[in-house]
């Protein structure tokens, strides 16, 4: 690849697409972003108040209602004369102790409006009190603690959180866990202690006078506010939204190659594919980070959350390129690239929803955005094991979109399967490059458990386990085959019977090594997870024999499954899923084997 | 200047092209002829390095065509003119000299000349906004940005009026000319019976007839003998006042003779005609 070629590109890129925005569009656009980059930080600052002054209160400054209709910002004051009437002049009239209201539903609301902020009032008023005792008899402390162990939150069980039981696992994953509204059924927290203030990562989001708020969580029991992130994570979901749009974009790009053949000359001038992708894939890239990096700097966020968010970015990019690559239409890669944003969405924001509250939240890049945000401690295997799986995937995305920019590919139209076969079979030349690429996949196999376990931890363990064990046996075989099949499909390997068991056998290498090298999971305590350690299978050896066992047995696993799939896929497609069925089967047998027996 | 060996290029079960051989010297016109679907767009992608053969290969200007370098060399235009029709033909030429990396100096040298002697107006209007014509001489412009010894042209004058037809085939012999070695495909024979030194015919993916014209004719070809006479015989049709009558061979053209001498007439005249390409396509295509 060459750098000057992929910068011309870009250049190109760049100016086709703002010399294909007529000026009153590029016009209307910068004055939108104008007005957006104006309102933006007043709203940030102030909110949005579209009720300002909403109710008119006729009450006079003498009043002892005035100070609570000044400080609500719904409720306007206005001077009542002997004239003024309830409902034609105003929604409450007060009059002494006694406030009068419209019995309408808009004079309804304007009396709970006016509820609240005598409650609220009252205390700020109790709040400056010196003998706070007497203003607050009651006062609630909540101190956070690690759960004892994950059956509590996976069965459900009626385990409650133990104090002071923290996780032996390195990582600081598991330190998130055991909030009062922890998942699964978790209420052993929540309880006023000793007044005791929770500190570190382990305990409640700190104040940080940002978006999550400046309220303590010692105080009055109105004075406590819940730890879920909700506010956060819609913020956090802010990243999501603009990415689409630059995604949109890039595969529109993408497939405008395509239409009449226009990416043709592209191909026979002396840029490489890579020099072409990586060129019109540039402008977005920055374009997409410079996106994140401006929401980050809204939301109070720093470097970690735009490298955070950078591998989303770059999947939702990947995504996009790959459904340009295989769209045979506008329309079709519409409904490609959204079920991708969805898939991507789903796997970033639902894990992250219990962030601090879940171990399962630290495969969601967004976690690490939440704890940015909250000046949480992230460590450099937590990053690692929210962040890698995505990067990893678009890495391989690329090189599968790659694989299919070529003549035959991007201008004819052919089914997107037999695309994929192309695509996957695009990169192989001899045996030893199937296990390259079964290696290459254990970023979608990650992420692919990952998004099970995510889906599947909220049922019971009986219920879960298997399905999950029976997910990991299909995608794993999956993950050692298509590659496989691919090749033969496409006549990169030989058909005879000792080299295609050949081609398996480094498939079943290739996808070992890769697996060996994915248990970077460990580091960060998704393990404490039952379904985590069921599905990457971490249980430790009580001596050398077993361990060695432990260490071969899915080797052979591997090896004879992954031989078995190529068996069939050497002779024709139905062969291949016959087989791929069988070989499922087996590794099915063996999880489940190995779950109910060692684990 | 191009070899090429056994070339041959399958889509599943469809052959597009089985097994071409053929070798285009250096300064050479060679065109390419056959029906719709014959293979002669295929050939000239696996030259251009667009389409990786099943199986054969080619050496265009000492490079296998799959070779990233040869792309360098070779100047490629296909049968659409796809061009991005945002840009100008000047910013459009520009790219591409980029790509190829001319210097900035030579490049707009080069653009100027090759836009002047394609006689191309509005340089600076969007390419979408250009007549068929001119997109299709801005696309020829494109294939000389980067002054290549190699020229693969699929149906320059495809869908062009005969005015701009007769230039773009004037300038393609130009071309050959200046010493660039051009293989293209068409379908319109006569162009290629004008243009080309020597020709190729292709049908169901396979060359049935190659070489120069003459040595295609003496093939392929066939001589038709016209006998005049003065008495009408059976066959015969009035011509300026005498019968004609059309044979294949020296033979039947004495049973003429005999059979006018017969009728109290005699043979005047004896007049003979070669194939044209174009009938040697219609009978080798098996299309006639």
């Amino acid at each position: 690849m060459r750098l000057r070629q992929t910068l011309r590109i870009a250049r190109w890129e760049v100016t086709k697409g703002a010399s294909s925005l007529d000026r009153r569009t590029a016009l209307a656009l910068v004055v939108s972003l104008l007005v957006l980059g104006a309102v933006a930080p007043m709203v940030a600052s102030q909110g949005a108040t579209p009720n300002d002054g909403l109710y008119r209160v006729g009450v006079t400054q003498d009043s002892q209602y005035y100070g609570p209709v000044r400080e609500e910002r719904s409720l306007r004051a206005v001077d009542p004369t002997a004239g003024t009437r309830v409902c034609r002049d105003v929604e409450l009239l007060v009059d002494g102790p006694r406030v009068t209201y419209c019995d309408t539903e808009k004079g309804r609301a304007a009396l709970a409006a006016l509820r609240s902020a005598v409650r609220a009032y009252n205390d700020q008023l109790m709040a400056k009190e010196p003998d706070q005792a007497a203003a607050f008899p009651v006062r609630v402390s909540l101190e956070y603690v690690e759960q004892a162990g994950p059956s509590a939150q996976v069965g459900g069980s009626s385990d409650a959180a133990t104090g002071g039981s923290a996780s032996s696992t390195a990582g600081s994953g598991g330190n998130a866990s055991g909030t009062g509204d922890g998942a699964g059924g978790d209420g052993g927290s929540g309880t006023a202690a000793d007044g005791a203030q929770a500190s570190g990562a382990s305990g409640p989001l700190p104040a940080t006078g940002g978006l999550f708020g400046s309220e303590g969580q010692t105080g009055s029991p109105a004075a406590i506010t819940p730890p879920f992130p909700l506010q956060s994570l819609l913020l956090a979901f802010a990243f999501l939204l603009p990415l689409n749009v630059v995604t949109q974009a890039y595969g529109s790009s993408v497939i405008d190659e395509r239409i009449d053949r226009r990416g043709e000359l592209l191909l026979v001038s002396p840029a490489s594919t890579g020099d072409v992708v990586a060129g019109k894939t540039l402008p977005y890239l920055l374009g997409t980070l410079l996106v994140v990096a401006g929401v980050a700097a809204v939301m109070g966020g720093g470097p970690v959350t735009v490298l955070a968010i950078a591998p989303v970015a770059v999947l939702f990019l990947a995504t996009s390129f790959v459904a340009g690559m295989f769209a045979r239409s506008f329309k079709e890669l519409t409904f490609v690239t959204v079920t991708g944003s969805v898939l991507i969405m789903t796997y970033a924001f639902v894990p992250a929803i219990f962030t601090n509250v879940h171990p399962i939240a630290a495969i969601s890049p967004l976690s690490l955005v939440v704890k940015d945000l909250t000046g949480a401690p992230i460590g450099a295997g937590e990053f690692a094991v929210a962040t890698l799986p995505m990067t990893l995937a678009a890495g391989v995305l690329f090189a599968l979109g790659t694989g299919v920019y070529r003549e035959e590919d991007m201008f004819a139209q052919r089914s997107p399967p037999a695309k994929a076969v192309d695509a996957l079979a695009a990169h192989l030349r001899r045996p030893r490059d199937a296990a390259l690429w079964s290696a290459l996949f254990i970023p979608f196999v990650l992420v692919a458990e990952l998004l099970a376990i995510a889906l599947l931890f909220v049922l019971p363990v009986a219920v879960s386990l298997p399905l999950l064990l029976a997910v990991v046996a299909v995608v794993e075989e999956l993950a050692k085959s298509l590659h496989v099949y691919a090749g033969f499909a496409r006549g990169r390997f030989d058909t005879r019977l000792r080299p295609a068991l050949l081609v398996g056998a480094f498939s079943g290498v290739g996808f070992f090594v890769g697996e060996k090298l994915g248990l970077v999971v460990q580091l960060v305590g998704l393990p404490n997870l039952e379904l985590g350690r069921a599905a990457f299978s971490t249980s430790t050896a009580s001596t050398p024999v077993v361990a060695a066992t432990l260490l071969l047995a899915p080797l052979a696993l591997h090896v004879v499954t992954a031989s078995i799939s190529a068996y069939g896929a050497r002779l024709s497609r139905r062969h291949y899923l016959a087989a791929l069925l069988v070989a499922a089967g087996v590794h099915f047998a063996y999880n489940l084997t190995v779950v109910t027996t060692l684990v | 200047m191009i070899r090429v060996e056994g070339l041959r290029k399958e889509y599943g079960d469809f052959v597009a092209v089985a097994g071409s051989s053929f070798a285009v010297e250096t300064g050479e016109v060679f065109g390419i002829v056959g029906p719709n679907g014959a293979g002669k767009t295929t050939t000239l992608k696996m030259l251009a390095g667009l389409v990786e053969p099943t199986a054969g290969a080619a050496v265009v200007n000492g490079f296998a065509a799959t070779d990233d370098e040869m792309r360098a060399t070779l100047g490629f235009l296909p049968e659409e003119s796809p061009l991005y029709e945002e840009m100008t033909a000047h910013s459009y030429l520009q790219f591409f000299a980029d790509l190829y990396d001319v210097p900035r100096e030579v490049a707009t040298a080069r653009i100027t000349d090759a836009l002047d002697r394609l006689d191309l107006e509005h340089r600076d209007r969007a390419l979408g906004n250009l007549s068929k014509g001119m997109k299709r001489k801005v696309a020829i412009a494109r294939s000389l940005v980067n002054d290549p010894a190699v020229l693969v042209y699929d149906e320059p004058a495809s869908g062009l009026d005969p005015l701009t037809t007769n230039y773009v085939m004037e300038f393609t012999r130009e071309l050959a000319a200046r010493g660039k070695t051009v293989v293209f495909s068409a379908h319109n024979l006569y162009h290629v019976e004008d243009v080309c030194d020597r020709v190729a015919i292709m049908t169901d993916g396979e060359i049935v007839a190659r070489g120069t014209l003459p040595e295609i004719r003496e093939a392929h070809g066939e001589t038709t003998y016209h006998a005049y006479t003065t008495v009408e015989l059976e066959e015969s049709v009035a011509v300026n006042g005498h019968f004609e009558t059309v044979v294949g061979d020296m033979d039947a053209v004495d049973d003429v003779r005999r059979l006018a001498a017969d009728a109290g007439g005699e043979l005047v005249d004896i007049r003979t005609t070669e194939s044209s390409l174009e009938e040697i396509f219609l009978d080798v295509a098996g299309t006639g």
